[in-house]
């Protein structure tokens, strides 16, 4: 990852939702994007040029518009219709970045279009979010990087964040996945919690 | 194997699959994926169909299929008919609390100019008090109570509107509770697709979201009814068979906003019984 001055940035042409520039990189704000806030917390997360990434819950394309401007190509996978026109607008302008209009919970949907990927990214409001993920494990290649963004609230708001989490690494242990570091993204984002996992 | 370029049939050969982006979009809709078998396409695939000069040329023309794609469910979302409803019940709600604050400041400032006048007795009756603002000694007073009536007035006329509209889009769930209440309750679902696939509960207690989840939260006692309450039927009903109207009330909707979504006509004869099992309910002798 790129730092200037303690900052996580990326480089790319500025202007997708008023960020900061500083010595022509744009500032990518960890109280914004949960994956600039892991990366503040860890040093060892990376992206690279090479990387074929497939993104769940893209949302309007804030943080996909970092990822693109590090990796090879981002597949974009967003289901409401509001922040997807945003997406389509920031896709406009990143030629790496492949708007699908998807439902996660349904893979089937649109894995016609999709290749191997080195990277699965998951941040979505839903409550089975351990099972979304699993659900996407063929599209990862042998050896390739997980990360789930879990938000405990969507999962259920009943149960503690620490007890919806401890479930999570269960569920994602047995779906056949070595889990590898876990955060909380304090004091960037409340109650959410970054899973760093590698495929058996 | 079916990809959006090519299949691979059971002998491993490719096929690929010419096409403009339409026509790949068509393709990949009548896909049935099986998950449990299924392998992602492969560079090697990519590059053996021979349809891409290079990588770059790949993702540009998958692009086209994917961004065809979003826009035409862009467009779905926004072209059902309730979207223009729902628009306008969230501009009437907002509208109402608009007004609630600008009356409030207008008393303010007429009882500066007017320190006879005294609110007492006459507590949120700003319709009865704007006509004395606007004969009020005060001109910059007068012009913001003039401006203050054409609200009034655009709200009424946007109120009917939403009712009459709610008639046509949503017939069934107008008719049990009126096109106001049943626009409100769909546009807090947020759609009549939405509302079409919500169970009874929920719909009984939409807009009481908060009271909702202090229950499930702290154990406080369950909400008995959100917007649903402002329908007659249920807030003029005894306190004890409230909660039973709401409950029944509720269940009829759900099974109207079905109809509503489905067949988008009325049907009488589910009108009719549904409206009998809630009078019979009010009555009491159920």
């Amino acid at each position: 990852m790129i730092r200037v001055d303690g900052q996580i940035v990326s480089p790319g042409a500025g202007g997708v939702y008023n960020e900061r520039m500083v010595q022509g990189y744009r500032v990518w704000d960890p109280y914004r994007s949960k994956l600039s806030a892991l990366c503040m917390l860890d040093d060892s997360i990376d992206l690279s040029g090479t990387m074929r990434v497939l993104y769940l819950g893209a949302a309007n394309g804030t943080t996909v518009s970092h990822v693109a401007d590090y990796v090879e190509v981002v597949y974009a996978v967003e289901f409401a219709p509001r922040p997807l026109r945003d997406l389509l607008v920031v896709a406009e302008k990143r030629k790496n970045i492949v708007p699908i209009a998807g439902d996660a919970t349904r893979p089937d949907r649109y894995a016609p279009y999709l290749e191997e990927v080195d990277l699965l990214y998951q941040d979505v409001a839903q409550p089975d979010q351990a099972g979304i993920l699993l659900k996407h494990l063929p599209f990862l290649t042998t050896g390739g990087q997980v990360i789930l963004m879990l938000k405990t609230r969507s999962v259920d708001i009943r149960r503690t964040p620490e007890e919806v989490f401890a479930e999570t690494i269960e569920r994602l242990t047995e779906g056949g996945l070595i889990v590898q570091k876990t955060f909380w993204l304090e004091p960037y984002h409340h109650d959410h919690a970054a899973i760093v996992c590698t495929l058996t | 194997m079916e990809y959006w370029c090519l299949s691979v049939d059971d002998r491993g050969d490719l096929l690929p699959v010419e096409g403009a982006p339409l026509d790949l979009l068509a393709r990949v809709r009548s896909i049935a994926t099986d998950m449990r078998t299924f392998r992602p396409l492969t560079a090697d695939m990519i590059q053996k169909s021979g349809l891409f000069s290079d990588r770059s040329e790949y993702i540009r023309r998958l692009r086209e299929v994917t961004t065809l794609q979003a826009r035409e469910e862009i467009r779905d979302a926004v072209s059902g008919k309730d979207a223009e409803l729902l628009q306008m019940v969230r501009m009437l709600d907002q509208m109402d609390e608009v007004i609630n604050l600008l009356s409030e400041r207008l008393v303010e400032w007429y009882q500066v100019t007017n320190p006879a006048f005294s609110q007492k007795g006459k507590q949120g009756s700003v319709k009865r008090i704007l006509p004395k603002i606007l004969r009020s000694r005060s001109p910059p007073l007068r012009g913001m109570a003039k401006e203050m009536e054409g609200l009034m007035e655009a709200r009424t006329a946007l109120a009917a509107e939403v009712s009459r509209l709610a008639g046509r889009v949503i017939p069934n769930t107008s008719e049990l509770v009126g096109g106001l209440v049943a626009a409100r309750i769909m546009a807090r679902a947020g759609g009549l697709e939405k509302l079409a696939r919500m169970p009874g509960s929920s719909v009984q207690v939409i807009g009481a979201e908060a009271a909702l989840f202090s229950h499930i939260r702290q154990g406080s006692p369950s909400p008995k009814h959100g917007i649903i309450f402002q329908h007659r039927r249920v807030h003029n009903a005894p306190r004890e068979v409230r909660g039973r109207v709401a409950r029944v009330l509720a269940a009829k909707l759900a099974i109207g906003a079905r109809i509503d979504f489905f067949r988008g006509e009325p049907d009488p004869e589910f009108l009719a019984s549904a409206q009998a099992m809630i009078d019979s309910m009010v009555g009491g002798s159920l």
